[in-house]
């Protein structure tokens, strides 16, 4: 089992090395960070600190990792059934759960490598040019920054599973970004707006706990919660007025565990869907 | 055909039925008239390497396997037949694990497909009809990520692509690969690791005649060297002249299992003796045609073709002679698989 997990994951690598999407994404999150750090104050000109740049980065962030996380994913599986390549590979001595989880293992890297370099050479500059340096948030910005990738990676999969075309699974993808970006939170908004009613009800009763909780299916705001939590500046940043007052049930640790019960549950369903593909 | 004596339960009554290489057949006593099904158990011998039993596939409402059951012997050539759609490669897709069966069992090397998947895919070499590669890889980088999946040597890689003629084109990317040298490439892919058991879907497709012989030595090579192979092809010539024995699959039922020759003898398909003459005559041809045993007489210029069984043989050549002929040239030819194909499949 451990070769062919390996075996899956270097290729994966070793593609992603070949066509420079590695190169690419470290690129990418080391110039933008740079550039919120450098040019991303309306009040100030130079250099910003590192609790300013994560505050600023966050929403970019948001946007980003789950796009490169779904387009790596969504392609696993349904590109090679595609091409043909996946019935050779499954009638080699291997089995579908190996041959995803190499999968998965080998995207993860691709993912996550260039992420930390970029964010890594960006904070190593940064720090380097301002005097108030606090590397232990940036470093729990970064982490959280991969998790919620490798959340949209595992649904990505998911899609890569669920569909038996291309063009549907690419179709599915976008629908997911949408949906937690967009829909979810429009749809989480017009239950407020029902329940709660007027300004006045808002006030006197608050906001109730089942909104909060219902905000955290989406991995992006659980995300953006979970390095609110852990970074001053990004609660000064943020537009969403209920970040400050979160409930007394936002910790940091649930935030971690529902991004990882994402990733597992996306990943225990990709591979209930690819064990029961015909091929 | 041979024939089966059974007794009807409700009766009695003796029927008899034609012993066809399905594992039932369903029938209605002339006597009583009531409905019964018999059943065959497959003939299975202990030195089966692939053993397929009931094998049932529907794709949504569609069936597109029924109860097929085979076998297949340790070190033989089995040719794998139908017409286009008939099952064949949901057939070898089933034997692989890549679709999931509705019923029936597979074993290949005594491992059960579903249920020891690894373990009976250690044996196997497969040549998927559509043959595919990654190809923003090389020839040699394919075939070496291969040989890591397999847990196999990386050094036979260079010597294979040698092997079939793919030396030269090591180090391209196999998006520049012409189907032929696609298919060679898959060719020396799939015997990679010295997998026992080889299953070849359209072994041939696509190749030109060289590819065609190369490949069609490599697989007598290999099953000299003890491999079996199982070879799906439309090309029925090539079929009858590698394959020990052949199962004839039409509609996803299995109609005919065993060598070219038995399968002719059971549709009591008769060779063809072809007789050359320096000159042809009404009387000769009259003379031939009244021979016992003799079914059909083709006259073609000087050349005569008479269909007959094998003890005719000898009273035709009598006969062109005692008539006057002077016979410059005889030869016999077997019934082909294309006939045995044909009969079989209704076509």
């Amino acid at each position: 089992m451990i070769h062919v997990v390996y075996t899956v994951a270097k290729k994966e690598i070793m593609d992603n090395i070949r066509n420079k999407w590695i190169v690419l994404i470290s690129i990418l999150f080391a110039s933008l960070t740079l550039l919120v750090s450098y040019a991303g104050s309306f009040f100030s000109s130079g250099w910003q600190d590192l609790e300013f740049t994560i505050g600023a980065m966050i929403f970019l962030v948001q946007i980003l990792i789950s796009i490169i996380g779904l387009i790596l994913g969504y392609g696993a599986v349904v590109v090679e059934v595609d091409q043909g390549s996946m019935n050779y590979l499954l009638s080699l001595p291997t089995t579908r759960r190996d041959v995803l989880l190499g999968k998965f293992l080998g995207l993860s890297l691709v993912l996550s490598i260039p992420v930390a370099i970029g964010f890594g050479v960006a904070g190593v500059i940064i720090g380097a040019n301002v005097s108030n340096v606090n590397y232990e948030e940036y470093l729990i910005f970064i982490g959280a920054s991969l998790l919620t990738g490798l959340v949209f990676l595992s649904l990505g999969m998911f899609m890569s599973c669920l569909f038996k075309k291309r063009s549907t699974a690419m179709g599915g993808t976008i629908f997911t970004w949408f949906f937690f970006s967009i829909i979810w939170r429009f749809i989480i908004r017009w239950l407020f707006n029902l329940t709660v009613g007027s300004p006045e009800n808002l006030i006197s009763e608050g906001v109730p706990n089942w909104w909060y909780a219902l905000r955290l299916f989406s991995p992006l705001d659980t995300y953006s919660t979970f390095v609110s939590l852990n970074v001053d500046a990004v609660n000064w940043n943020q537009s969403d007025m209920s970040v400050l007052f979160y409930p007394s049930f936002y910790t940091s640790e649930l935030m971690i565990a529902i991004l990882v019960m994402w990733i597992v549950l996306s990943l225990i369903a990709a591979l209930w869907l690819f064990k029961r593909k015909d091929l | 055909m041979a024939t089966r004596l059974v007794m009807c339960p409700h009766c009695g009554n003796t029927i008899s039925i034609e012993e066809k290489p399905v594992d039932k057949i369903y029938l209605i006593c002339p006597k009583c008239g009531k409905k019964g099904v018999v059943r065959f158990k497959h003939k299975e011998t202990k030195d089966s390497i692939i053993l397929v039993r009931g094998l049932t596939k529907y794709y949504n409402n569609h069936r597109a396997v029924s109860d097929v059951s085979f076998s297949v012997k340790r070190g033989e050539i089995f040719g794998f037949l139908g017409p286009n759609g008939a099952g064949k490669t949901t057939t070898i897709k089933a034997l692989l694990g890549l679709i999931h069966i509705n019923e029936g069992e597979i074993e290949i090397n005594g491992f059960n497909i579903r249920r020891k998947e690894k373990e009976a895919k250690r044996y196997v070499g497969y040549l998927p009809e559509r043959v595919a590669f990654y190809g923003n890889l090389t020839a040699l980088q394919n075939l070496y990520f291969y040989a890591d999946m397999r847990g196999s040597n990386r050094e036979e890689c260079k010597a294979l692509l040698e092997e079939f003629g793919l030396g030269e084109h090591a180090n391209k990317k196999v998006s520049g690969f012409s189907k032929g040298m696609l298919q060679r490439l898959g060719m020396a892919r799939a015997i990679l690791g010295n997998p026992s058991v080889l299953i070849l879907d359209e072994p041939t497709g696509g190749l030109d005649p060289r590819g065609v012989v190369l490949i069609r030595n490599k697989i007598k090579e290999l099953n000299k060297k003890g491999a079996t192979l199982f070879v799906s092809s439309h090309v029925l010539s090539e079929v009858q002249a590698i394959c020990d024995r052949v199962g004839i699959i039409n509609r996803g039922v299995l109609v005919a299992e065993d060598s070219v020759s038995k399968l002719s003898n059971r549709l009591n398909l008769k060779p063809k003796m072809v007789v050359d003459l320096d000159k042809s005559s009404d009387t000769i041809v009259d003379a031939v045609r009244m021979v016992e045993g003799v079914d059909k007489v083709h006259v073609y210029g000087r050349r005569i073709e008479v269909i007959c069984d094998a003890p005719s043989k000898v009273k035709v050549v009598l006969a062109v002679v005692n008539a006057g002929g002077n016979i410059l040239n005889i030869t016999t030819e077997e019934p082909s698989l294309e006939e045995v194909f044909i009969r079989y499949t209704g076509g």
